[in-house]
């Protein structure tokens, strides 16, 4: 049992702080054992949030965390996209790719039986969507059956640099369901220089002509577009071409050049920074896919049950929301 | 323009979120905080605000100054049952008010109807008034009234500490230290008070019953199962507002008429 000062001390410190404040209280010697318990249930009881209880001093929250900011996880809650690598090699070596996948990389294909398992357990853990991504997926002489396993269970996008659709991974494309499907191909700039800058000679004028042609073969499109920060002003005539080729307003999307993988330069994203998209790749479960090649967002090994390491990654966002909130309120400079 | 005594920030919250909660109604508000009940009081006899959310103690101050002439509007569902509780160490031995002869007894602020006006009441009706019972007076937050429950807490912890063998404490603190329940081994009720009327609103006759009306209406409209009416009661500590139970303030007119309670501060 905790010492009775110490509730006498919350109830006290709580009443003179504003919803959503947070009071850290020093435990004594005596508090140890069954205190957190004691403080959980008083928490419960008395509508407050329990934040931590560690190093001698428990931290509590007046009331319920506050409602999450708008367009971070209240619109889209951990483990409501469920993204794949379903291998890491590529027909491309890209100089700032995040999973630092090349022709030379190793496949490390996730493969039939583990995405049709992830896929099913998806639907039972309130997943909505899934995302497959690589490594260009489209050099997998199975992905076709692997898109048709993930549309079966939910609608899904595929993310390739749309360079290989000729042949039979045309076939293969023809073959994927249109009405649950969506294509996200890579493309960096408006004219080849900025793409190809990065991706290799002539890659530009072979993701266009793959935009064209997945369009005319019937499929929604987006394109995704990684700019350093300094180039955000060449984003108008960006997005003008985009309009020219068809792509809708929404399915055109922009993202920062990360600090991760092959990149030597960008943002610095990291598990505290990073809102997490659950991510699975043949070595385990990510915090995130931009990090899915990296040890500090490896989650578990375990891939399954899928359930569980999701509910890992909520569990370790709360706390490192609360945490953070924490932080904040306790270090107030003025 | 509603009155209310800051006892804490969040009172700011509360009163804003009334103050949405009436916006766009015929019976639109507005309201001023007052650091202690002695100046909210003053204020509504002033004319400055047209209802006083009072404590049981300054109701009856202010039936007291204005002979009988204010009314009570509503209150919450909570003022209507409200206790004293005196609560001893777990295994002390103590098992009645009786039992507290001879004994120290920590109270609250001598202005907390709960946690001293009103124990003293009834410890008088049980016997032991005159100097019975050895009295330790926490005066922590006097002007609100005990609302801070900070006198309340003090005298817990005396009787903690071993400076006092019983505390009278409101139930509402009673409750927020999870009674007896959460930690048992360490204090438990050695009697509860029959139950008597807390805050209400306090109106005068220059407020029209017309206008008093639809403002209690609307005020009785909130829903604790509305999403967006829920934290303002959930902060105010009810669940619904209920038409005032004036006879449970019997009790503290009797207390403070016997011991000499003036009207004013």
């Amino acid at each position: 049992m905790v010492n009775p000062l110490v509730i006498l001390e919350l109830v006290e410190r709580l009443s003179a702080v504003p919803a959503g404040s947070v009071v850290t209280v020093p435990l004594g010697p005596d508090d140890e054992g069954t205190a957190a318990d004691t403080l959980a249930a008083w928490c419960a009881r008395s509508g407050n949030e329990l934040v931590d209880v560690r190093e001698g001093a428990v931290t509590v929250r007046r009331g319920r965390t506050p409602a999450p900011p708008p367009g971070a996880e209240g619109e889209r809650p951990p483990g409501t996209r469920l993204w794949m690598y379903t291998n890491f090699d590529c027909n491309l070596a890209c100089d700032y790719c995040c999973a630092r996948s090349s022709p030379q990389t190793a496949r490390r294909a996730l493969g039939v039986d583990r995405v049709r398992r992830l896929a099913e357990e998806a639907v039972g853990s309130g997943v909505s969507e899934l995302i497959l991504t690589g490594g260009e997926p489209f050099l997998l002489p199975d992905l076709d059956e692997l898109v048709a396993i993930c549309t079966a269970a939910l609608p899904t996008t595929l993310l390739t640099n749309g360079m290989l659709f000729r042949g039979h991974r045309l076939e293969r494309l023809r073959r994927m369901d249109r009405s649950r499907l969506t294509l996200q191909i890579s493309l960096d700039s408006a004219t080849p220089e900025g793409h190809d800058s990065h991706r290799g000679h002539g890659s530009w004028e072979r993701a266009v002509a793959g935009i064209r042609i997945a369009q005319d073969e019937g499929f929604r499109v987006k394109v995704a577009a990684t700019l350093p920060a300094a180039q955000s002003h060449k984003l108008g005539p960006f997005h003008e071409f985009l309009d020219t080729l068809g792509i809708a307003p929404e399915d055109q999307v922009i993202r920062a050049l990360a600090h991760r993988g092959n990149a030597d330069a960008g943002i610095e994203l990291s598990v505290e920074s990073l809102v997490p998209e659950v991510t699975v790749t043949a070595d385990g479960v990510y915090w995130h896919p931009i990090g899915a090649d990296d040890t500090d967002q490896l989650i578990t090994a375990e891939i399954f049950p899928l359930a569980a390491a999701i509910d890992e990654v909520r569990r370790r966002f709360t706390d490192q929301r609360a945490h953070a909130d924490a932080a904040s309120q306790w270090f107030p400079c003025a | 323009m509603v009155g209310s005594v800051a006892y804490t920030p969040t009172v700011v919250t509360i009163w804003e979120g009334i103050r949405d909660y009436f916006a766009g109604t015929p019976a639109e508000m507005d309201f001023v905080l007052f650091s202690n009940y002695g100046r909210q009081v003053d204020a509504l006899l002033e004319g400055t605000i047209d209802i006083a959310w009072n404590t049981n103690l300054a109701w009856v101050r202010t039936v007291a100054q204005t002979r009988g002439e204010c009314r009570a509007l509503a209150m919450r569902d909570t003022d209507a049952v409200f206790r004293t509780v005196v609560v001893v160490r777990a295994g002390s031995g103590l098992s009645g008010l009786a039992d507290l002869r001879g004994r120290r007894l920590a109270l609250g602020s001598r202005d907390s109807a709960q946690a001293a006006i009103l124990p003293l009441y009834f410890l008088a009706r049980a016997g032991l008034g005159n100097g019975s019972v050895d009295l330790l007076r926490l005066d922590s937050d006097v002007g609100k009234h005990g609302d801070t429950g900070r006198s309340e807490l003090d005298a817990l912890r005396a009787v903690l500490d071993d400076r006092a063998d019983a505390a009278a404490i409101g139930i509402n603190t009673w409750e927020s230290i999870g009674r007896d329940e959460l930690m048992p081994g360490a204090f438990e009720a050695l009697w509860e008070s029959p139950i008597y009327s807390h805050c209400n609103f306090t109106a005068l006759p220059a407020l029209s019953e017309e206008r008093a009306t639809a403002w209690v209406e609307h005020l009785f409209a909130m829903d604790w199962e509305n999403p967006s009416h829920r934290p303002i009661l959930e902060l105010e500590g009810l669940r619904r507002w209920v038409a005032p139970r004036l006879e449970g303030y019997e009790t503290l007119f009797e207390a403070v008429q016997e011991q000499g309670i003036g009207p004013r501060w």
